[in-house]
């Protein structure tokens, strides 16, 4: 009822391919596109700015995470690492003059420069032993950031960054922040959706199942899992360069802290390996549940008039959250992204497979 | 159907909560304080003793008539030490009225700080951000009342000079950090009257979060400096202690940061931390007028705002201190420009207090236009196995030298 399967059928390859099969799928991310871009004169500016945006711009980077540890199979601990690379290396060349579109791409390259750097030394080790090379990644940039104010910003490390300016406007308000991070979020979303459907996407997948299998097949794993690191170091510098320049507007170390690094792979892992839409349900549980969970318990003790004292308050939210990720996890070990898809999939046909029951 | 009777008790229930708390309202506005701690993270050995001073103030000013009729309400929330739930805090509180804040975390602080400049509210950030907040020139609404690290260490510095008979030439002190950006900021400054002074500085990084320390206190052993003056915090200063005794240095050479309580007091041993120095700006212990008075008051009724144990702890006196200036400087604001409150009124009155000391619970400070830090005076007081004696009289030293570090610092926060 739903989802009208009547008269969709493939011919041909091309079609085969598309990106959206069923015609409700694209009509439902038409639906939701327009409501991104309403959102701001529609939703109040508290969310806007400080939900939404961060949202969003997580929402990349998750997807740029999800590039290398979803589609290429390769864990990264040390994603914050890059991002920061991204941003600091964006907001000094937007200090020194350069404007900020090629700042952007700056802290983009220079970012994937120094991920596959890591991947080359990476690259010898697999698995967890993988992981542990990109979490020593994470190590040195936090050692290097703290060390060196030339780079951070001299006191207690913190770096401002120069107003945000795109094709000649600046862009101050909440609204044109709001529509730069949806931009780039979309632009990933748009490249990570085509990824699935390239050679390039498909040679990434027999990498995750089995890199020498993979060889077998003809595919060059080295080569596919450096490309990889590239890819996703380039959209998390991006990420983490935007994350500054729309939302913090200054540069410090915790941003981009070993927990930060921690968080993105928990929103890509909670959300689901290699699913989309499960980086953007991942990041708003990991990122927003937070904040609007100890919303809801401040609000909810003050409307009955309880007298909690506010240690316990604070952490009344904790505990709710961590219970809230472990159900999640439990009802669905592959995330959100598949729990959302199982709900898609039941109301397929409904409600007609209700008959053959 | 069980569900939806709780979901209609809960909503009855709030209405009437709501209905309650209208009738109940005083006749007045009242003044609202910002409070973002990290309540739940890595600022639990302060936040907690921060708000319920704020708390337990605000009751008692309340009680006495407000801030010039007005009642003083603090709003506290959680927001982890994560700089994106500061933020949010930051926005849902300002959108509720609220225009002064404390967010009482350096990286949170960092965070809001560019927003809270645009925005012209007020930031009470003392102790925690930038060092060069103080610059009432360039920012313009942050006020940062106390000493910053750079005059810590300058006073530090003035204390041993003071204790050496008044020559630093053959002296030699350590100083012991934790290896990022709180610990390594006083070292400029270090380095700096080290030159001045003629005295030999030698540097002592410790890892974070500072529970391995002995390389740094086997190379203290061979260096003997005369006194190490130290940057660490909560179980570092423990640590440290155990180290001290193992290496035989001798305890009441150990001159801390701001940060020391009596938890870690406790846990390095009341008796064996006797001796143990503390650089602060704050007086401690409940002798002090005001936290007596809430004792008195509220504690002894069972009537505080939280535990007692939380009030018999230097850090309560530390939130007195800072919400003491800042009710002072709103009621100030009210004397002189009247209602409403506006960050304007509350900046012109900011830089309008002067000589203030909370009746005996800080070093006396006077914030001006250009010098939002009110002096930075400290004294060094010395645990005596109970409590804490002061040493020496509130005086900040070497201000030429830090002002000139601040200013070089601040210099470089403006950007296009």
């Amino acid at each position: 009822m739903f989802y009208r399967l009547s008269g969709v059928y493939h011919t041909n390859y091309i079609s085969d391919s598309r990106i959206y099969k069923v015609p409700a799928d694209r009509n439902l991310a038409l639906a939701l596109l327009v409501l991104g871009v309403a959102a701001p004169f529609i939703a109040p500016s508290l969310y806007v700015n400080s939900y939404m945006l961060p949202w969003l711009i997580w929402t990349s980077a998750a997807l740029g995470l999800n590039l290398v540890t979803g589609w290429a199979g390769q864990l990264h601990l040390g994603y914050a690492a890059v991002m920061a690379v991204g941003a600091y290396s964006a907001i000094h060349a937007a200090r020194f003059g350069v404007p900020w579109e090629f700042a952007l791409i700056i802290g983009g390259l220079s970012a994937s420069v120094i991920g596959s750097l890591f991947a080359f030394a990476a690259l010898r080790a697999k698995g967890l032993y993988l992981a542990l090379t990109t979490l020593a990644m994470q190590f040195i940039m936090d050692w290097v950031l703290t060390h060196s104010p030339a780079i951070s910003g001299g006191s207690h490390a913190s770096l401002q960054a120069p107003t945000l300016k795109l094709l000649g406007q600046e862009i101050t308000s909440d609204t044109g922040l709001y529509y730069v991070a949806l931009a780039w979020c979309l632009l990933v979303t748009i490249f990570m959706l085509n990824l699935k459907r390239t050679g390039l996407g498909r040679a990434l997948v027999a990498v995750r199942e089995k890199d020498y299998a993979a060889a077998i097949l003809g595919v060059h794993s080295f080569y596919y899992k450096i490309v990889a690191f590239a890819m996703s170091s380039f959209i998390g510098g991006v990420s983490g360069a935007l994350l500054v320049a729309t939302f913090f507007f200054l540069a410090a170390p915790e941003q981009f802290s070993v927990a930060v690094s921690i968080q993105a792979l928990a929103m890509v892992i909670v959300g689901g390996l290699g699913s989309i839409i499960g980086s953007y349900f991942g990041v708003a549980l990991i990122l927003l549940v937070p904040g609007l969970v100890n919303g809801v318990v401040v609000t909810a003790s003050e409307q009955l008039g309880m007298q909690i004292n506010v240690e316990t308050l604070a952490h009344i939210p904790n505990a709710v959250y961590g219970a809230l990720i472990v159900i999640i996890l439990l009802i669905e070990p592959l995330g959100l992204g598949k729990l959302y898809g199982n709900i898609r999939d039941y109301l397929m046909v409904w409600p007609f497979d209700q008959l053959r029951k | 159907m069980k569900l939806l009777s709780t979901v209609t008790t809960v909503a009855f229930t709030t209405m009437l909560a709501l209905g309650a708390t209208e009738v109940s309202a005083q006749d007045k506005e009242p003044v609202r304080f910002g409070l973002c701690f990290d309540l739940s993270k890595s600022y639990t050995f302060i936040s907690p003793q921060v708000a319920q001073a704020a708390q337990d103030l605000a009751k008692y000013v309340n009680s006495n008539g407000g801030l010039e009729g007005h009642p003083v309400e603090a709003v506290v929330r959680d927001h982890g030490n994560e700089p994106q739930r500061g933020v949010e805090c930051y926005e849902q509180l300002k959108r509720e009225g609220i225009f002064i804040f404390n967010f009482l975390s350096t990286p949170v602080t960092n965070a809001v700080l560019p927003r809270v400049m645009k925005d012209g509210n007020i930031l009470m950030q003392s102790f925690v951000g930038r060092g060069d907040a103080v610059d009432g020139d360039v920012f313009k609404w942050v006020f940062p009342v106390g000493p910053t690290y750079w005059q810590q260490a300058a006073n530090d510095v003035a204390f041993i000079k003071g204790q050496m008979d008044g020559d630093l030439s053959k002296a030699k002190i350590g100083f012991i950090y934790l290896d990022y950006p709180f610990g390594q900021e006083p070292i400029e400054i270090l380095k700096t009257l080290a030159e001045k002074e003629g005295f030999q500085l030698e540097l002592y990084p410790v890892p974070l979060p500072g529970s391995d320390q002995s390389g740094a206190w086997s190379k203290i052993r061979r260096d003997k400096p005369d006194y190490a003056i130290s940057w660490l915090l909560a179980g570092g200063h423990v640590v440290a202690a155990k180290e001290m005794r193992r290496n035989g240095f001798p305890i009441d050479r150990y001159l801390s940061v701001n940060w020391l309580n009596e938890v870690d007091i406790n846990n390095i041993g009341a008796a064996d931390a006797k001796g143990i120095l503390r650089g602060t700006n704050v007086a401690g212990g409940q002798e002090v007028p005001i936290v007596k008075t809430m004792l008195e008051t509220y504690y002894a009724k069972g009537e505080g705002s939280g535990p007692e144990s939380l009030v018999r702890d230097v850090y309560y006196n530390t939130g007195m201190a800072i919400y003491s200036v800042g009710f002072e400087a709103a009621r100030l604001a009210i004397k002189q420009n009247g209602w409403p409150l506006t960050p304007e009124s509350m900046k012109t009155a900011y830089e309008s207090i002067s000589d203030f000391d909370g009746n005996g619970l800080m070093a006396p400070v006077t914030v001006t236009a250009s010098d939002h830090g009110g002096g930075g005076k400290t004294r060094v007081e010395q645990w005596n196995g109970e409590t804490w004696v002061p040493l020496t009289d509130w005086s900040a030293d070497y201000t030429d030298v830090v002002w000139e570090i601040i200013k070089e610092s601040s210099a470089k926060f403006t950007v296009k």
